[in-house]
């Protein structure tokens, strides 16, 4: 397990020399958290910012996740992966570290987002929910970023992770209860909103903060991350390039 | 080349009755398609060149043994390993470079190679890096980002990475493709010294000239069979003897030397055949002398593997038309 460490190794190294990524996933959800944050004119609460901050604090750990898929496809296409898979080393360990890297990539952006809420107003400022948030992030990017790493492995080149990361990343937030609770939503909306996994980590993070502990949606997570991962090192073992 | 190297044993003490590399009718089909075609192969502690035309199944071939892709039929062994067996094992005894630069441009040299034998791991990475990368003469510029590296020093990084485990056997598919001369002369005198430390390096290549160089022995593979393999002296004599041409005017002398055939004239330019031309040229021109004759000018042409590669081989690739799913198809399966 070593292993994995060194290939996560790797991905940070490359990470904080490409300056403006590091950047760059960082405005979308900021920029969400900010103008339909504090702007939207919402009528079912009086504290937007803290209904929201959840949804977009999942939100930047969806957008590191989908783009994450990416590092395995420019490995794959530079025919990095091609080596590593002739490696002794255990082949899921290049999973595993790309996962690694992705979630706590996504951790720090999460971080960063977090900082602006509170800086905004939003109520977090207690380190045992903070920490509880945490895990349930760290669930959730694991359970996501496997899943595309698979994608990346699987599919062909570059233009068609991206079209299917466009496909899957706008839905996957507006189909979730990010921006509006389940009874505030159309029935239908509601209907697909409560299968969503992004509404899974959002509603954990919901309860947190109203100081319930989530145990259905966390073990709910916590499966399709288990179920995910199975599936992804499966496919890991058996590739061939 | 011959400095004392503490961490990195290359080719240290290795003893076994099988060959080092061994395939018993290897075979991978796509589909109707039959990529390889039982494959059988012995190669042992040489540099063993697998020649053939696009799409002939060389880099089918160094994927199965490489593990990286399951044979439809057959079985071959690396160092006692099967691969499609023990392909753990396999792994650990080889090295594989693939056709395409495969190193990190956003990491430096040293980073790379250290990364890589951290992932093999080799109990003294840094130490091991070192030596790999003074070997591959890239030590000055091994703290420079692999994005201001020329292409043949992306290679010589290439080697590095892969001879941090110290394998037994060394896969490269293309090394010199898209160097320049000096570029590629310098990868074929590192792998040249690679063999003279007892590995075993499997290289595909399109440049007959650098495979005439530098490999012992040379297989020809032509739609997933192999249809010769030998040394290239051995193929090259298989194909036809020395051309001798001597250009003189007047009639052909009579008395030619034994074991020369005339094979023609043309403007006042005789062609010999014979087994050893270099030695034969003098003889001839001799003859010509006694009879007489000026002679203006002698030369001799030897065959090159190009001979023998279009002998066997022939020109006939790209005869069907080309069927862009099918290549692609082809291209995902490899």
């Amino acid at each position: 397990m070593k292993r994995m460490l060194y290939y996560m190794e790797r991905d940070f190294r490359r990470w904080l020399r490409g300056r403006v990524n590091v950047l760059s996933t960082l405005i979308l959800p900021a920029a969400w958290l900010i103008f339909v944050g504090l702007a939207l004119p919402i009528r079912f609460t009086d504290n937007y910012l803290d209904f929201i901050a959840p949804g977009i604090l999942v939100l930047t750990m969806l957008g590191a996740s989908l783009q994450g898929g990416s590092l395995l496809m420019f490995d794959k296409v530079l025919g990095y992966l091609q080596k590593f898979l002739a490696l002794p080393a255990p082949r899921e360990s290049i999973l595993f570290g790309k996962i690694l890297f992705i979630t706590l990539r996504g951790l720090i952006q999460a971080t960063v987002i977090l900082a602006i809420a509170i800086l905004l107003g939003a109520n977090f400022l207690n380190p045992a929910l903070i920490a509880s948030i945490y895990a349930v992030l760290f669930i959730f990017g694991i359970l996501l970023s496997s899943v595309m790493a698979t994608i990346a492995l699987k599919v062909e080149d570059h233009d068609s992770y991206a079209a299917i990361n466009a496909m899957v990343s706008m839905p996957l937030f507006f189909t979730s209860s990010a921006l509006m609770p389940y009874d505030q939503m159309p029935g239908w909306l509601a209907a697909i909103a409560r299968l969503n996994p992004v509404s899974y980590a959002i509603d954990a993070i919901r309860d947190l903060q109203a100081g319930v502990f989530p145990a259905t949606t966390l073990l709910g997570l916590l499966i399709g991350a288990a179920l995910v991962l199975l599936v992804s090192v499966m496919v890991f073992r058996r590739a061939t390039v | 080349m011959d400095t004392a190297f503490t961490y990195l044993k290359i080719g240290s003490g290795r003893s076994s009755s099988l060959a080092t590399i061994e395939t018993s009718g290897l075979t991978k089909r796509f589909e109707s398609l039959v990529a390889v075609d039982h494959l059988d192969l012995a190669i042992d502690r040489e540099i063993f060149g697998l020649l053939g035309p696009n799409g002939s199944g060389k880099t089918t071939t160094v994927k199965m043994l490489t593990t990286l892709l399951i044979p439809t039929e057959g079985d071959a062994t690396i160092c006692g390993y099967s691969v499609t067996k023990d392909p753990l094992a396999v792994r650990e005894q080889i090295s594989y470079v693939p056709q395409d630069m495969a190193v990190d441009p956003k990491l430096t040299g040293r980073e790379n190679v250290i990364f890589f034998a951290k992932v093999y791991g080799v109990p003294r990475p840094r130490e091991v890096a070192d030596e790999a990368l003074a070997m591959l003469d890239l030590a000055p510029r091994a703290d420079d980002l692999v994005r201001t590296y020329s292409g043949g020093m992306r290679r010589r990084l290439e080697l590095a990475q892969a001879l941090v485990h110290d394998p037994a056997v060394l896969f490269l598919d293309e090394p010199t493709i898209g160097l320049d001369v000096a570029g590629r002369r310098r990868i074929w005198e590192h792998i040249i010294a690679l063999k003279d430390r007892g590995m075993t390096v499997f290289v595909t290549t399109h440049y007959m000239d650098e495979a005439d160089h530098a490999c012992d022995r040379i297989g020809i593979i032509d739609h997933g069979r192999v249809v010769a393999t030998d040394s290239p002296a051995a193929l090259k004599a298989s194909v036809c003897r020395d051309i001798v041409s001597i250009r003189a005017d007047g009639p052909l002398p009579g008395g030619l030397p034994e074991g020369v055939a005339f094979l023609g004239r043309t403007d006042g330019e005789f062609r010999f055949e014979a087994d050893r031309g270099d030695e034969m040229g003098p003889v001839l021109s001799r003859a010509f002398a006694r009879a007489g004759l000026a002679v203006r000018a002698v030369s001799v042409r030897q065959p090159t593997l190009d001979d023998v590669f279009l002998a066997l081989v022939g020109e006939s690739d790209d005869t069907e038309a080309f069927d862009d799913r099918r290549f692609r198809r082809m291209l995902r399966r490899r």
